[in-house]
């Protein structure tokens, strides 16, 4: 059962609760203050009283815990088996640890019980050695804040060359690449690791200047839609992940507010595209142009 | 009842977190189905589980909640704090903590009696605390058993119970990822609560979270297959509003990274065919006999992907199955639209025409569901066609629409 107290905030909450109490009798505000950073906006309300008033007897008056170790908790079957499913997928050779067998469970699933099957077909070569190794020098430099320096093919097919300081792996389901983004680099520090040539650590002096740490552009798009051929849902799950704002005009008219980074801008006119006369943009004006060019331009296939 | 921050049952808020997450539009009113109180403690709820997420919007209707969360900032699914808040009773935490101290090691093998005792033991440094039966603890141990993380082993007449072996944990950074990306994805977010706090180093572009609240849906399904089983499925007809009741079997689950919906693809025996179910409208999985077909209709599934474009496996033309092509033409600079089709297309084949021509063609049982992959095209489409003549008709329909929208109709630049 994945719903079970076992895994819950609370529960949580409550080892880390007798971590400390069993370390040292808990200190006045230390157990509000291990509730607050652990569990929900409202816990405090109930898990505190619980264990001051002895309705869950863990905690004795002096603050000491009732228990005398620190509480830890075998893995379950159910955690087991989905590390034995993870475990048969191809990227898991990207991070280099063996996972245990876990011979007394099944896997949850395996590779032939799901298919992802709208994901594009260019994806990175997750099994090459080559890309591995590119893959866990990227991996240590962000852990231990090393420089990079490192040279790819960019879309025309030309070599270019970065030194950066890498601060994340950002993936992508959808194309199936990792970019690793970093900062200090004048010429942008987005790089699709599949387009890595050579990786390695930059072992002189690097100074980050503030000017060059990436800042995203977050933009805004407008639009109405007709709720027609099951459009409203279509659409507000398709664009589901941005931050996004809804409201009904009509009956079966909404004003849908997507936010979204400029670099994205084409990706955001061919999404939109998509939904076809159920979707117009209403602002801004400039998102609006960019949607008419590609329509004029269709007017002119004589389609 | 009096309201409580956790719940007993999962389903009761899974409606709410998807209306609250992808729609958002609705007030008080607008939440018809249900009480307005049980609105009130959903939303409250959420509001606390979710607090960092939570918005609100004054409309003429009254006031909006809604959940908005930007998941390539956001590290985690924060849906998964769903999974975290299942109730219990006070019994069942005391026992929990009091019991894994007494099986402190997997060396530490004792009978129900001596654990009963050991537990009073621990309880006596109470003012009147609650002590525990022995039927209690046996049923509290049984249920551990089951899970894993206790171990029942018989010697003579009796049963000795001990901790679960550890098994070692994994690598924060494997968890982080997976946690992000594979099916279940909440259970790694369990196995990261217990790792604590430590600085993420993975993002996520195109990262749809919603399925996360059919976990446990995907679990029995999951088992089901493992097992070769039929099951009862309920599922929940939101345009009628009205449950229906279907025995499958589950052949493989369908994963969309383009729109972030989860399908059943299965066998039903009352249709004699295979069909796809949304994972987010099953309400419950009851399992039923095994098949000894499971093999032969998963094969059959297998032979029928290179003609399904998406999960439909019937078209509305009544051909069994349907032809669409269209040809794109590019510049001598935008050759990145060849490599485009190729990518992007999920069966039949793209030829190239010319240096400037591409053309893609395909036989699927239902061509409707290329109609929006088609549509990211528009710009350079100089030729469509499809096997349905209605669906070509309300293709060039839907486009002339288009310009009328933005007021290009009559061939006129606005």
């Amino acid at each position: 059962m994945i719903f079970s107290e076992l895994y819950s905030a609370y529960y949580n909450t409550v080892a880390n609760v007798l971590k400390a109490a069993v370390d040292h009798p808990l200190q006045k505000g230390e157990l509000r203050s291990i509730i607050e950073k652990n569990a929900f906006g409202e816990s405090v309300l109930n898990i505190e009283p619980a264990l001051v008033e002895g309705r869950w007897p863990l905690i004795r008056p002096d603050g000491r815990a009732a228990i005398g170790h620190t509480p830890t908790l075998p893995l379950t079957n159910l955690q087991k088996s989905w590390l034995k499913a993870i475990r048969l997928d191809p990227r898991i050779r990207l991070f280099g640890e063996e996972l245990p067998d876990y011979p007394d469970v099944q896997p949850l699933f395996r590779p032939e019980d799901i298919l992802v099957f709208d994901r594009y077909a260019d994806g990175d070569p997750y099994e090459e050695e080559a890309y591995i190794r590119t893959f866990r020098l990227i991996l240590y430099a962000i852990r231990n804040r090393c420089p990079l320096s490192v040279s790819a093919v960019n879309r025309k097919g030309g070599r270019m060359f970065r030194r950066l300081m890498p601060d994340y792996l950002e993936y992508s389901e959808k194309d199936d690449k990792f970019r690793l983004i970093g900062s200090g680099c004048r010429y942008g520090g987005t790089v699709n690791l599949g387009r890595i040539e050579t990786c390695e650590l930059y072992t002189k002096p690097f100074e980050i200047r503030s000017e060059e740490q990436p800042q995203p552009e977050i933009r805004k798009v407008v639009f109405e839609l007709i709720d027609r051929r099951n459009a409203l849902e279509r659409v507000l799950l398709h664009f589901a992940h941005f931050e996004k704002q809804a409201e009904k005009l009509e009956d079966d008219r909404y004003r849908v507010a997507i936010f979204y980074d400029r670099d994205d801008e084409t990706e955001m006119v061919i999404r939109i595209l998509s939904f076809g006369p159920m979707v117009r943009v209403v602002s801004p004006q400039r998102f609006v142009e960019l949607i008419k060019e590609r329509l004029i331009g269709q007017k002119s296939c004589g389609q | 009842m009096a309201y409580s921050e956790l719940i007993k049952n999962f389903n009761r808020i899974r409606d709410y977190m998807r209306e609250f997450y992808i729609y958002g539009f609705k007030s008080r009113d607008g939440f018809t189905k249900k009480s307005a109180r049980s609105y009130d403690d959903e939303r409250r709820r959420a509001e606390s589980w979710l607090g960092d997420y939570m918005r609100f919007r004054q409309t003429p209707e009254g006031k909006t909640v809604f959940l908005s969360i930007d998941s390539r900032v956001s590290r985690h699914n924060p849906l998964y704090t769903a999974w975290k808040t299942k109730s219990f009773t006070d019994g069942d935490i005391t026992l929990h903590f009091l019991l894994f101290d007494i099986l402190c090691t997997p060396d530490v093998a004792l009978s129900l009696n001596e654990i009963t005792e050991r537990l009073d033991e621990a309880l006596r440094l109470f003012q009147s605390p609650r002590l525990f039966d022995e039927s209690t603890v046996r049923k509290k141990l049984k249920e551990y058993v089951s899970e894993g993380i206790v171990t029942a082993e018989k010697r003579g007449k009796g049963v000795y119970y001990r901790r679960a072996a550890s098994s070692a944990f994994c690598d924060a950074d494997l968890l982080d990822f997976f946690s992000e990306v594979a099916p279940c994805g909440v259970i790694g977010s369990f196995l990261l609560d217990k790792l604590g706090a430590h600085d993420e180093v993975f993002a996520f572009k195109h990262h749809y979270i919603t399925g996360a609240l059919d976990s446990e849906i995907l679990c029995a399904l999951f088992a089901a297959m493992r097992e070769k089983r039929y099951v009862t499925l309920e599922t929940l007809n939101r345009r009628r509003d009205r449950t229906l009741e279907d025995r499958v079997l589950p052949l493989r689950v369908m994963i969309s990274v383009q729109n972030g919906r989860q399908y059943l693809m299965a066998y039903t025996p009352r249709f004699r065919r295979i069909a796809s179910f949304r994972t987010d409208s099953i309400l419950s999985v009851k399992p039923d006999g095994e098949s000894r077909d499971f093999d032969f209709f998963r094969e059959k599934l297998d032979g029928m992907l290179p003609h399904m474009w998406g999960v439909s496996t019937q078209g509305t033309s009544g051909q069994r199955m349907e032809h669409v092509e269209f040809t794109v033409h590019y510049a001598d600079d935008e050759t990145y639209i060849h490599r485009r089709l190729e990518r992007e297309k999920r069966c039949g084949t793209v030829k190239r025409l010319d240096d400037n021509t591409s053309r893609f063609s395909a036989d699927v049982f239902d061509a409707s569901e290329v109609v929006p992959w088609i549509r990211t095209f528009i710009c350079r489409i100089t030729d469509i066609s499809f096997s349905d003549p209605k669906l070509e008709a309300q293709f060039k329909s839907d486009v002339e629409e288009m310009y009328r929208l933005y007021g290009l109709e009559g061939g006129e630049r606005e």
